[in-house]
Parts: structure tokens; C-alpha cells; sequence
């Protein structure tokens, strides 16, 4: 038993080699930008004199709570809808022969090859005014005119995130799925119950802890998203996110957009944080 | 998000890092400073590659150059108004003019231009100038628009665009309600500004950054008035088919000469004095007229006759008040 303990020393180097690129490579910069915070703009150059003069303007002006409260909204919204459709779909590709799975999962996660500007072009592309949407319900005659509707505004920047974000949710629960052993199934039916009853007693129980979890990332994802709001949002798409980087991309003023970013961390950590304890106590059982 | 967009970063600087070969001159302008049309002669004749990268507003350019002391960049197309502000950073530094023998071609206006020359030296060299101006749809408005107040009037809510940039929106709203000096504000103007533009969002269908951005959004819209980048929209929303008017409202418009100014941060100096003089040429300029309307200051510009009623940019009283008080209409129910 003995014999079988690594030294103390290659332990440590162990250790080293592992927290030493974290810290190098993520915690630093992120202790980085929590403490340009303290920082201030003044005559276009950042003051690194510390006080809590940023933090306080980032927290409390209206505007920017309003804008973040907004933001949540949009967020739960777009991630509750990826929780509906990401477990339909799941549930669909999980019922159909084994043969077919990985070319249906390959086809789900297929957009995620290209890049994602060209996603939400083309996206623009379908709910433009001119665009597939409207000549679809232009033909068939369901609407007279092209419905301006769907584009530049906030269901636009909903719709564009869900069909983004879908295989984000998908393939979690995908995943879940495929862990629940086919012999708890026959069990189920060996014991009399019918198909509805199964999936509400066994799979459901056993897959929705993964889809939730895949359902809170797609929350941290659109939270924080500042690309679709910025290229289908219009007026409306003034998010947190755009919020944030409009401190660094335009304004020039990182100290703002590193203490607005702060807020950002804290839901995003709470979220994951939460992901992991729901993913957790199930699989312990 | 916060691990992606740091990521982002990484890449980016790392290709900008590996971009800067030698005999190359890397622009950071607005769209249509660096047609084919000159630059594969250019290449051609002098041996410099041109890399161009475009910039959507004028904030952001000021936050890439400030956000990185220059160095991503060799030549940068700037206005006039904006020499202060770069060089009170120490962002740009001054041409070397025995490189740039072409500019004894720039029309008697262009020759001397004081906002561009500090201590004597200078810093940027006059190669296009233009307006941003009101841009409009001949069949829905078959008398014509004579007044920018039609962005703000109800019956064309749901069909303006607007561009995305602080100073030239205070500006021009500035403009149109009249004040004499729009370029130094007061407390209570600010305010009144402030005030017109979050009235405008009512009307908007989208702000938009960059020319292309503007003329994507008019297709896939129902736009059809839209607050304008300069001529070069005119032309590609003519080109796709669009039947349009550019115009300049009976308020006025915003004027701007551009130039360019050399980076501080310039790793190939010569090459980049070698753009500056190729543009003065003589054929460029009018090249560049003709694909995008701009006038050029090598020689007249046919149809640009408006110059007079141009109200031209100048350094405003405090930039940093102006982009605080753009956010906070962005961010404005």
C-alpha cells in the first residue's frame, strides 16, 4: 500500500502543471477585468486610481438595470423555448433506430460549423421583409403584404437565438436519454404500464435534469449574446450585452464595461453553479 | 461569454500580429478608401500589399486605435475635426512630405489645410470630402423632402434607419434644432438633444453601423428614409435597384473632409507614404468620385455643388459627454 503512494513532490508537480495554466489562462484575466472596475475614464484615459465610483454607476443608473432587466427576461424566454424544442427533438432522435441517430444528431449540430455571423445573416435573410418567411406567406396567400413583423425587433432577436441556440439544448438531453438503461423500460412495460405512463414516470425523471442543464447554459449564452440583438434587434436590440460592449468596442470605456461585465459573471457563475447541482444529485443515485 | 470574447481577442490580436509582414501598408477607414479599381495597380507598381479593414463609426475607430496605442494599424482615415483628439493621445505622428511629392496636385482648398498640420508638421494629407445626408424614396415621396424633421414626423414611423455613432448624431440633431454652434454645447442644449434623439427611436427601424450595414438593412425593410453615411450609399442602394434621392435638408447637413493620418504605431512607413502620394495621382481621385460619389481634391467634382451648405465638422466641446450621452438614448425606452 505503501509502495503504491506517488512521492509528495510529483504530486506537487502534478498539481503545478494543472492550476498553473488555469490560473495563468483564466483566472487571471478575469481577476484582471474584476479590477479594471475600480478603475475611471477621464479625457479619454484610463485613471488607475481605485474607488468604487464605477462599480456604483454600473449598479444603480436606470438605464442599464433596465436594460439588464430586459435582458433577463429575453433570456429565460429564448432558454425555456430551447427547453421545449431542444427535448422534443431529443425525444424524437432517441425513438428512432439506432442507425438513424448519428446521422440526425450530425444534421442538429451541423449549424454549428459555420460561422456564427452567417448564422444570423441568414436568419435575416429568412425574416427580412423580402425574405423566405414572408415569400412563403405571400404565396400561399395567408398574408397580402409582406409582414414587417418578424424582423428588427426583440422576437426577432428570440427567434434568431433559439434556432441558434437549439442544438446547445439538443444535445444534453440527447444525452440523457441515451443513458437510461433500455432494461428500466422493459421493466416498466413488463409491470403494466402503457407508453404515456413510462415516459412520465421513468424517462422524463431520468432525462429532464439534462435538459435543464442543457436549457441554463443556452440562458448563459443569450445573456450575454451581443451580435444577433446588434444585427436583428434594431431599436428593441439594445441588450445587456450590447450594453457591455458598446464600453469597450465604442465608447472607450473599459472600466464601465468591465464593472458591467461583473454583473454579467455573477448570474452566469450562478447559473452554472446551479446547473451542476441539479446535473449532480441525479447521477449519484 | 466572458472566456469566448477573451478568446476572440486572442485570435484577433494574435492575426493582426502575424498580418504585419513587411511591404505592407494596413488601412482602418471607412468603405471605399481602397477600391481595386487603384489598389492592384498600386500593388502592382510600389510592391506594398494593401490590407483594409472598415470601421462602422467613428467611436470605433477611436476605441481600436486608443485600445491598442496604434499598432494594428498604418494609415487611418480620420475628418478634420478629429486631429485633437488623436494626437492629444499621442495616436498619430507626422509625414514625412518630401515622400509625398503628389500632394503638389491638391486643388488650391485642399492645399493648406490648418486643422491637419500642428507645430508646423503634418499630420494628415485631404483626399475626400462629403456630407451625410438625408437619403429618400422618390415613390413614397413624389414631392421630394425638403426638412430632416420628416425622420421625427408619426406618419414615417416603422420606415427611418439611423446611423450609429455619437458625434455625428448630436451633431446633426444639433443642426436641426437649430442651434448656431453645434459643435460646443450647452448643459441645457445637451439635454434638448438628448431629448430629440430618444424621440426619433419611435420612428426607427434599426441604427445601423457601416455603409454596407445601412444599404443590407434598406433591402431586407421597409425603409424609406434613412439618416446617411455619405454619398456611397446612394449609389450601391441605386445600384440594387433602389429608386432614391440624396439630399440635403433646407437645416442644413454635416460636411466632412477626410484624410489620412499615419498611425503611431506604423511598422511600414514607406509603404504607407506610398499610399498617401498614389492617392494624390491625379486618377484616383476621380476614380473614386465616379464608384462613390465622394468628391476627391485633386480635381473638381462634377455634381457635388452643395459644399456651401455644409455645415463642416469641427472639434466639439467634450467627445467622451457626447458618447455618454448617446448611450444613455440607446439604452432609453
Amino acid at each position: 500500500m505503501n509502495a503504491a503512494r506517488p512521492s509528495p513532490l510529483s504530486g506537487l508537480a502534478v498539481g503545478a502543471a494543472i492550476w498553473a495554466p488555469l490560473l495563468a489562462l483564466i483566472f487571471a484575466p478575469l481577476m484582471s477585468f474584476l479590477i479594471y472596475g475600480f478603475f475611471q475614464v477621464e479625457d479619454n484615459q484610463i485613471q488607475r486610481t481605485l474607488s468604487l465610483e464605477t462599480y456604483r454607476e454600473a449598479l444603480t443608473n436606470p438605464a442599464y438595470m433596465r436594460t439588464f432587466g430586459k435582458t433577463v427576461l429575453l433570456a429565460l424566454q429564448v432558454s425555456l423555448a430551447c427547453l421545449v424544442l431542444g427535448y422534443a427533438t431529443a425525444y424524437f432522435v432517441w425513438r428512432r433506430p439506432a442507425r438513424w441517430r448519428a446521422p440526425l444528431l450530425f444534421l442538429l449540430a451541423a449549424p454549428l460549423l459555420m460561422s456564427y455571423v452567417i448564422r444570423i445573416y441568414a436568419m435575416r435573410g429568412v425574416l427580412g421583409a423580402n425574405g423566405l418567411l414572408n415569400g412563403v406567406l405571400t404565396t400561399l396567400g395567408i398574408v397580402d403584404e409582406p409582414v414587417t413583423a418578424f424582423l428588427f425587433n426583440l422576437t426577432a432577436v428570440k427567434l434568431t437565438l433559439i434556432v441558434i441556440l437549439l442544438p446547445f439544448a439538443t444535445l444534453p438531453t440527447f444525452i440523457a436519454l441515451e443513458r437510461i438503461p433500455a432494461s428500466l423500460l422493459q421493466a416498466s412495460s413488463d409491470l403494466g404500464a402503457g407508453a404515456g405512463r413510462t415516459f412520465r414516470s421513468v424517462v422524463l425523471p431520468l432525462s429532464l435534469p439534462g435538459a435543464t442543464v442543457g436549457a441554463m447554459f443556452t440562458f448563459v449564452l443569450a445573456m450575454g449574446d451581443f451580435l444577433a440583438p446588434e444585427l436583428v434587434g434594431g431599436i428593441d436590440g439594445f441588450t445587456y450585452g450590447r450594453l457591455v460592449f458598446t464600453q469597450f468596442g465604442l465608447a472607450f470605456n473599459w472600466p464601465l464595461g468591465a464593472a458591467l461585465s461583473a454583473l454579467l459573471l455573477a448570474v452566469a457563475l450562478c447559473v452554472v453553479f446551479g446547473a451542476r447541482a441539479i446535473g449532480s444529485a441525479r447521477w449519484r443515485r | 461569454m466572458t472566456i469566448k470574447t477573451l478568446l476572440a481577442g486572442c485570435c484577433a490580436t494574435a492575426l493582426y500580429a502575424g498580418a504585419a509582414s513587411a511591404q505592407e501598408v494596413r488601412l482602418f477607414s471607412f468603405e471605399g478608401y481602397a477600391e481595386p479599381e487603384w489598389v492592384d495597380a498600386f500593388e502592382a507598381e510600389t510592391g506594398c500589399s494593401v490590407s483594409a479593414t472598415y470601421t462602422g463609426s467613428v467611436d470605433e475607430m477611436f476605441a481600436r486605435m486608443q485600445g491598442s496605442d496604434g499598432a494594428d494599424f498604418d494609415l487611418i482615415s480620420i475628418d478634420t475635426s478629429l486631429f485633437g483628439r488623436y494626437t492629444g493621445q499621442g495616436l498619430l505622428q507626422p509625414y514625412d512630405m518630401s515622400k509625398i511629392p503628389n500632394v503638389a496636385n491638391l486643388l488650391p482648398a485642399f492645399q493648406d489645410v490648418a486643422e491637419a498640420q500642428i507645430d508646423g508638421e503634418t499630420y494628415g494629407v485631404p483626399i475626400a470630402w462629403g456630407s451625410l445626408a438625408l437619403i429618400y424614396d422618390n415613390e413614397a415621396f413624389p414631392d421630394g423632402v425638403d426638412s430632416w424633421e420628416a425622420l421625427w414626423s408619426a406618419e414615417n414611423a416603422g420606415h427611418v434607419l439611423a446611423l450609429d455613432d455619437a458625434n455625428n448624431n448630436v451633431t446633426n440633431a444639433a443642426i436641426v434644432l437649430g442651434y448656431e454652434d453645434p459643435f460646443n454645447l450647452t448643459d441645457a442644449q445637451f439635454e434638448a438633444v438628448k431629448q430629440k434623439l430618444i424621440e426619433m427611436k419611435s420612428n426607427l427601424i434599426s441604427y445601423y453601423a457601416g455603409f454596407e450595414e445601412g444599404v443590407n438593412i434598406w433591402e431586407n425593410s421597409q425603409a424609406r428614409l434613412m439618416f446617411s453615411m455619405g454619398e456611397f450609399q446612394a449609389v450601391e442602394l441605386a445600384e440594387r435597384g433602389f429608386d432614391v434621392t440624396y439630399a440635403i435638408p433646407k437645416e442644413g447637413g454635416i460636411g466632412w473632409l477626410d484624410t489620412w493620418a499615419l498611425s503611431k504605431g506604423a511598422q511600414d512607413t514607406d509603404c504607407a507614404h506610398a499610399y498617401v502620394n498614389y492617392y494624390l495621382n491625379g486618377t484616383v481621385g476621380p476614380t473614386m468620385t465616379e464608384l462613390k460619389g465622394y468628391g476627391n481634391t485633386t480635381s473638381e467634382s462634377a455634381g457635388l455643388d452643395y459644399a456651401d451648405r455644409l455645415v463642416w465638422l469641427a472639434p466639439v466641446e467634450d467627445f467622451d459627454r457626447r458618447v455618454q450621452v448617446w448611450n444613455e438614448v440607446k439604452a432609453a425606452n
